[in-house]
């Protein structure tokens, strides 16, 4: 079968013990949490700066048995999610036309590369403004903060899809949506998955940059509030599981482009 | 009062190519890469364009095809003027053109996809050009799994599904080696005599042209004019097996004399234009 070279490398990596790096991987983990329940206990800190892993975990479950944590949970995800697809769509769209016109490239590409790595947390003001303090607001400036890596990744892969491809598409008179969809998008979905993942990213940091900014709901919200009122144990539980499900977020993201590219020469 | 006359002349022929003529502007001056060609391919014919690197084949191979609309001259199909790619031309590329993220059967079934084929009728009649081109078994494989003769005779099972009028290839084996080269030669052949394929091959292997052509079109070197048009007289059906007749040797060396003046030509000028900016340089 066609599988047998991810086959072969399972046996060689897996002959029924620990290999060294994994071990590795769990050596620094413990090491860290060791050194953190230390500091914890020798008194060297202000009192909760670093609370004790057991004071966590309780803090954790409690989090986690109340209702509130998963309707801000919720707010907040909802909020990525809307961020990522309005602020992503268009960054799709945008670096499609800017990658398929080299007109258009030079003309408004500078804009792009300048504005793309300007803190979008510079804008919130204005959006406070235009978007009030709800959730929109969040919206905006994650939507803002996911569209430039996004359309900036996708242009970038449309000037690298193999010419011929194109060529083929036209000789077969695909209209111009017909070689978005089946030419251009599965072409370049390696740099597209890899602009997702980036844009995930920004809008994740955008959403929560801003609903720790100013806001009345959603998990920056909550953060912000167990800090100001000093409840630390509380805040990493936060941290925890906001640290967790962005990680499982990213995997699932990577994994999509991953069953891909085992269909790839 | 000419036209009826060539028309006659050609035997109606299905593609016709009219005082073609392509000018490029390159930073060195215009250059004029095809210059006044006209020619005809008539039905169920294979005919070749033969010409060395550098005669405006590939720049032929693209007018017709419709994706170079810069042109003077006109190309008509079945005496409709093209202006952009036409449904009755089904094109082959010289490069590596599936597209790697479908499987084989969707590679073939992607020009019935286009025009809104029902999926079961696309898939079985994708099917019967996978066999046709003898990859059946292959059909859900990605052609990353198959080797480069393979993934070109997939490209191959793709544009025919779209049965076009005229089947253009511009020097699809190319890329190939030389048995691989041969033997898909071979398929070729016996696909052209079992669906009387009407076919125009852009090629620079004089072997190749020879094996599977009804006429040879030879083209001269820069600019690329029609330097001669000859009939290849030799007994269908065909095999790679041809190659070692004396007509077919004979065949061989009439068009190698052709081609090599304007093969040499084109070496002598190349050759004089890098001493020429040597020359500007120093």
């Amino acid at each position: 079968m066609a599988d047998t070279g991810r086959l072969r490398s399972t046996a060689v990596g897996a002959p029924g013990w620990v290999s060294p790096v994994t071990l590795l991987r769990v050596v620094i983990i413990l090491t860290f949490l060791a050194v953190w329940e230390f500091l914890s206990h020798s008194g060297w800190l202000y009192r909760d700066v670093v609370p004790s892993l057991v004071r966590i975990a309780a803090a954790l479950v409690d989090l986690l048995t109340h209702g509130e944590y998963y309707f801000n949970l919720g707010v907040t995800a909802a909020e990525i999610g809307l961020a990522l697809a309005i602020g992503g769509s268009l960054g799709i769209v945008v670096g499609i036309v800017l990658g398929a016109n080299r007109f258009l490239t030079k003309a408004y590409e500078p804009y792009l590369y300048y504005l793309g790595p300007t803190p979008k947390i510079i804008f919130f003001p204005i959006i406070i403004m235009w978007c009030g303090v709800g959730p929109e607001s969040k919206v905006a400036l994650g939507a803002l903060s996911c569209f430039f890596p996004l359309a900036l990744s996708v242009a970038a892969g449309m000037r690298q899809i193999d010419k011929v491809l194109i060529r083929v598409g036209k000789s077969f008179r695909a209209n111009s949506w017909q070689m978005v969809m089946k030419i251009y998008l599965p072409a370049m979905r390696h740099p597209l998955i890899n602009g997702v993942r980036l844009g995930f990213g920004f809008a994740l940091i955008g959403t929560l940059l801003a609903e720790t900014k100013l806001s009345n709901m959603g998990i920056g919200f909550l953060i912000i509030n167990a800090y100001s009122t000093f409840d630390m144990p509380r805040m990493y539980a936060m941290l925890i599981v906001l640290f967790v499900l962005s990680i499982g977020a990213n995997a699932l993201i990577g994994r999509l482009g991953g069953i891909e590219s085992i269909k790839r020469r | 009062m000419s036209a009826p006359a060539a028309d006659a002349q050609l035997n109606d022929p299905v593609l016709s190519v009219d005082k073609v003529s392509v000018r490029f502007e390159t930073r060195e001056g215009p250059v004029v890469a095809v210059d006044d060609v006209s020619f005809g391919v008539r039905q169920g014919e294979f005919l070749s364009v033969i010409g060395p690197s550098g005669c405006g084949k590939s720049t032929l191979f693209n007018v017709i095809g419709g994706l170079l609309t810069q042109h003077q001259g006109t190309v008509s199909v079945a005496g409709e003027t093209i202006d952009g790619p036409h449904k009755s031309i089904g094109m082959v590329f010289q490069e590596e053109s599936t597209f790697p993220w479908r499987t084989v059967t969707d590679n073939v079934a992607f020009p019935l996809e286009l025009v809104g084929m029902a999926k079961a009728e696309r898939v079985e009649r994708a099917r019967h050009f996978i066999k046709l081109v003898g990859l059946d078994g292959f059909d859900n494989r990605h052609p990353g799994e198959l080797s480069g003769g393979m993934r070109q005779r997939v490209s191959l099972a793709r544009t025919l599904a779209s049965k076009p009028k005229i089947l253009l290839m511009d020097e699809p084996f190319a890329a190939l080696d030389e048995q691989t080269r041969l033997l898909l030669g071979d398929k070729v052949l016996q696909i052209q005599q079992e669906i009387q394929q009407t076919t125009l091959l852009i090629t620079h292997n004089i072997t190749e042209a020879v094996q599977m052509s009804d006429r040879i079109l030879v083209m001269t070197y820069r600019p690329g004019r029609v330097k001669r048009i000859v009939d290849i007289d030799l007994p269908r059906p065909r095999t790679s097996e041809i190659v070692s007749s004396e007509a077919f040797g004979r065949y061989v060396a009439q068009i190698w004399a052709d081609l090599r003046e304007e093969a040499s030509r084109g070496m002598r000028e190349a050759e004089d234009q890098v001493l020429h900016h040597q020359g500007a340089e120093s």
